[in-house]
């Protein structure tokens, strides 16, 4: 980390807001805290970061710290491009007030802001849609969970009545369809609404959040032992990645290392879950692209990395890897060449799958300028993982902010000045359909198998993990957790309280961030062509839902 | 793609060309490796300093002393962490068995004294006649819808798993369909979160005599870690009434299947 780039960062936002700013406060090594005296210059602050200084918006997290002598804190995080730094735009706003919408300038803020207005009740002056987001239609709109004067088992009582207005798209043949929330085939619940004009969609808005489960409130009254049971829960198939960043939030906090071998455990597990997940998603766009044979072959595989998961894990979904301070259970001598032997027998078949997929036109046609998306909506949207690197942006947070035992793995990593030039181009040929998703699932897979054996190939003799984490953390203290799973970033803002309790636990997944994309990636493909770009794109709904 | 020390595989043929990866009998445990989290079960009455200890590091509650100062494990709340064998080995066992789905909920729990609620039924017995069984009822065939109430996706997973190659339940004449009208059996997963609690009582309404409630994973048994707050109800059976229980975190393929066969056995 780069002490003189905090220093050039920190001088620039204060030549521009020296008055407005009460303190820069840099934390947990790769954070920059700037906190501003009051709420009024939140949006010149924040657009000055996302554009002067070439930052994404990551998250916004609300706390309620009214307890502990403050008011409810805003906290906007950013991202510089290309850097091992965050930058935390830190304001206090009054107790049932509201704060200025920044959703006009930074287009990723809208959710955010919508969501903190329904588990808050805080309200963001300026932003355009005033529905309600996560507690639906049938919900009081005087009921804010996160609050901490709400009982997390309080059952409110439910107004079946009211009704979510829609976007209507009015004209001459256009139909509206309403699909959702029980889909057709197994999978999580959501509500599309298209609009269409014959067979071509001119519209669809998402209606999210069905499965809301109250993870976040749920966590303040857990043990934070407990706390990773949860975290892996968040979303099945990311339970790895989930558990492992609110682990690294909570190692942070604690100010200790845990050994590296349950570093390197954690990292052969976290791609062995991007493997078997990539594998699943393949095998689905097979399926939706009308190609039985192709997905009964990839489930083969997929079910074969499963029973591989057991083995090492016992737990088909890698449940119950991560402990905090390290992990679990070892890896034995036995169970390393297990993992060499399937993975190597599943990339020898997966080769021969691919090579039988790529000669079919019929398959290949139906994924070309299938489901496109823009690169100015995938960065506006501030995307992450395959959605955004399918159109050539160049993130993955495993080597913008290395975290665990990466920094030691050869991560997309260019050794001579021509690889990083031909990689660059070969960037921006990307189309960002879902063809170019289908091309770098396959690429991720194989990059998975290397840094597998990579590790394993240098497993150091080390204790499992560190015990004395879970006796150093210090109340009110926080800190950001953060890993790449196969569907992009997934950020953990954690903030403890008294007694190793949880004060706070923000958690944002990828799909948060990918979910609207999918309103633009459809727009003039065909209805048929939904599921194969919305299997193509990966979305998760628990994992955004919460 | 590069490929990293690829292996051929010697013990089938080529992927592509048509060798059967079909189970025989999906239920054997043979497959089934020694450190898979499956079901817990007492090696000896704890001490009373352990049953005070289990009851405060279990996550869900599962374990409780009743009122007949019986010490029990309720498997319809069990994860399958594996925090209580961690603590206590001489007296808690997680064996690598899952644990077997029910009728009534009150057969998941299970007393410390030995006495063992859940029957020991071999698999193969109520396999054999299953196809039989969905004969006689259905006419060859079991449609089945899913639908998540709320489920973190863990669950799905392994129901997906059931289509493939591997478990192929559609060989049993057992299907999935698109429309709760088409359902004989309604598979619900996830702690029934609130915002799908319209949905899910519409779903149920929505399909034809007889309906069977099948609920699966921990989550929809009795609301799993999620438990009971202002965002869930607590299990599926506040809102439908459920004829089998699937307990596990998720439960494995052969757990559902087990399960499938069970909810058949019922209405026969």
């Amino acid at each position: 980390m780069n002490s003189e780039n905090q220093n050039n960062l920190t001088v620039k936002i204060l030549d521009q807001f020296q008055s407005k700013i009460s303190e820069i406060l840099p934390c947990n090594s790769n954070e920059i805290h700037i906190l501003l005296n009051d709420n009024n210059s939140i949006s010149d602050i924040c657009t000055f970061i996302h554009s002067n200084l070439d930052a994404r918006l990551v998250m916004m997290v609300c706390s309620d710290e009214r307890r502990i002598g403050k008011k409810f804190v805003l906290r906007y995080i950013f991202e510089r491009k290309n850097e091992d730094i965050f930058l935390i735009v830190t304001a206090d706003i009054q107790e049932n007030g509201s704060f200025p919408s920044i959703a006009s300038q930074i287009s990723s803020a809208y959710l955010y802001e919508r969501e903190i207005r329904d588990m808050f009740g805080l309200l963001p002056k300026g932003n355009p849609d005033v529905r309600p987001l996560v507690l639906h239609e049938h919900w009081d709109n005087q009921i804010h969970p996160l609050r901490k004067d709400f009982d997390l088992n309080n059952k409110v009582p439910l107004n079946t009545e009211n009704d979510y207005q829609f976007l209507t798209v009015e004209g001459n043949e256009v139909t509206q369809i309403p699909v959702g929330p029980v889909h057709a085939g197994i999978i999580e619940p959501g509500h599309f609404r298209f609009s269409t004009m014959g067979e071509i969609i001119i519209n669809l808005e998402t209606k999210l959040f069905y499965t809301h489960k109250g993870i976040e409130k749920l966590a303040e009254k857990m043990k934070i032992e407990d706390a990773v049971l949860l975290s892996e829960r968040i979303a099945g198939d990311e339970s790895v990645a989930n558990s492992m960043a609110f682990c690294q939030a909570v190692e942070k906090i604690s100010e200790l290392k845990i050994p590296k071998r349950a570093e390197q455990i954690r990292v052969v597990c976290a791609e062995l879950e991007r493997t078997y997940n990539h594998l699943g998603t393949l095998a689905g766009i097979s399926t939706d692209a009308g190609f039985a044979f192709g997905a009964s072959r990839l489930n083969i595989l997929k079910e074969k990395m499963m029973q591989l998961n057991e083995k090492i894990a016992g737990s088909r979904i890698l449940f119950g890897v991560n402990i905090i301070g390290g992990v679990r259970s070892d890896i034995s001598d036995e169970q390393k060449n297990t993992i060499l032997n399937t993975i190597g027998e599943v990339s020898y078949d997966f080769q021969q799958v691919l090579e039988m997929l790529r000669q079919k036109s019929s398959f290949v046609d139906r994924l070309k300028n299938t489901g496109t998306i823009q690169r100015k909506d995938a960065s506006d949207l501030a995307t992450v993982g395959i959605t955004a690197r399918c159109v050539g942006i160049d993130i993955d947070t495993r080597k913008d902010h290395p975290y665990s035992f990466y920094p030691f793995l050869n991560v997309n990593k260019f050794k001579t000045p021509y690889k990083q030039i031909q990689h660059e181009v070969e960037l921006q040929k990307r189309d960002g359909d879902a063809l170019a998703r289908f091309d770098l699932r396959v690429e991720e897979i194989s990059d998975s198998v290397l840094l597998i054996h990579e590790t394993l190939d240098d497993l150091r003799a080390d204790s499992l993990s560190n015990h004395k984490v879970i006796e150093n953390l210090r109340p009110y203290r926080h800190a950001l957790g953060y890993c790449e799973s196969h569907r992009g970033q997934t950020l953990h803002w954690v903030m403890m309280g008294e007694n190793n309790s949880i004060y706070r636990y923000k958690v944002r997944t990828a799909s948060f961030c990918n979910w609207p994309t999918i309103e633009q990636a459809v727009l003039n493909d065909i209805v048929a062509d939904f599921p194969l770009v919305n299997k193509s794109l990966d979305l998760s709904y628990s994992g955004n839902d919460l | 793609m590069k490929i990293h020390n690829p292996i051929k595989n010697n013990h089938k043929g080529d992927i592509l060309d048509n060798s059967i990866y079909t189970q025989k009998d999906p239920l054997s445990e043979i497959l089934i490796p020694q450190y898979y989290r499956g079901r817990i079960v007492f090696r000896a009455e704890p001490s009373q300093h352990a049953k005070e200890m289990l009851e405060d590091i279990c996550p869900t509650k599962a374990f409780e002393k009743s009122q007949m100062r019986q010490f029990s494990v309720d498997h319809g709340k069990c994860i399958t962490c594996g925090k209580c064998s961690d603590k206590f080995p001489e007296f808690i066992n997680i064996e690598n068995k899952f644990a077997r789905s029910v009728k009534n909920r009150d057969s998941l729990i299970e007393i410390s004294t030995g006495e063992k609620t859940i029957s020991d039924k071999p698999y193969e017995e109520i396999g054999h006649d299953l196809k039989n069984k969905i004969q006689k009822l259905f006419g060859r065939s079991l449609a089945i819808r899913q639908i998540d109430a709320g489920s973190c996706n863990g669950c799905e997973i392994e129901i997906t798993a059931l289509n493939n190659p591997i478990y192929d339940i559609e060989r049993f004449g057992i299907s999935f369909v698109a429309s709760p009208r088409h359902a004989d059996v309604l598979l619900v997963t996830g702690p029934a979160s609130r915002n799908m609690e319209i949905a899910l009582k519409r779903t149920y309404d929505a399909m034809p005599d007889p309906k069977i409630v099948v609920a699966v994973g921990a989550c929809a048994c009795s609301g799993g870690i999620f438990g009971d707050t202002y965002a869930t109800t607590g299990g599926i059976d506040k809102i439908v009434p459920v004829d089998v229980f699937i307990p596990g975190c998720p439960p494995r393929p052969q757990a559902l299947i087990y399960g499938l066969f069970l909810a058949l056995n019922k209405k026969i």
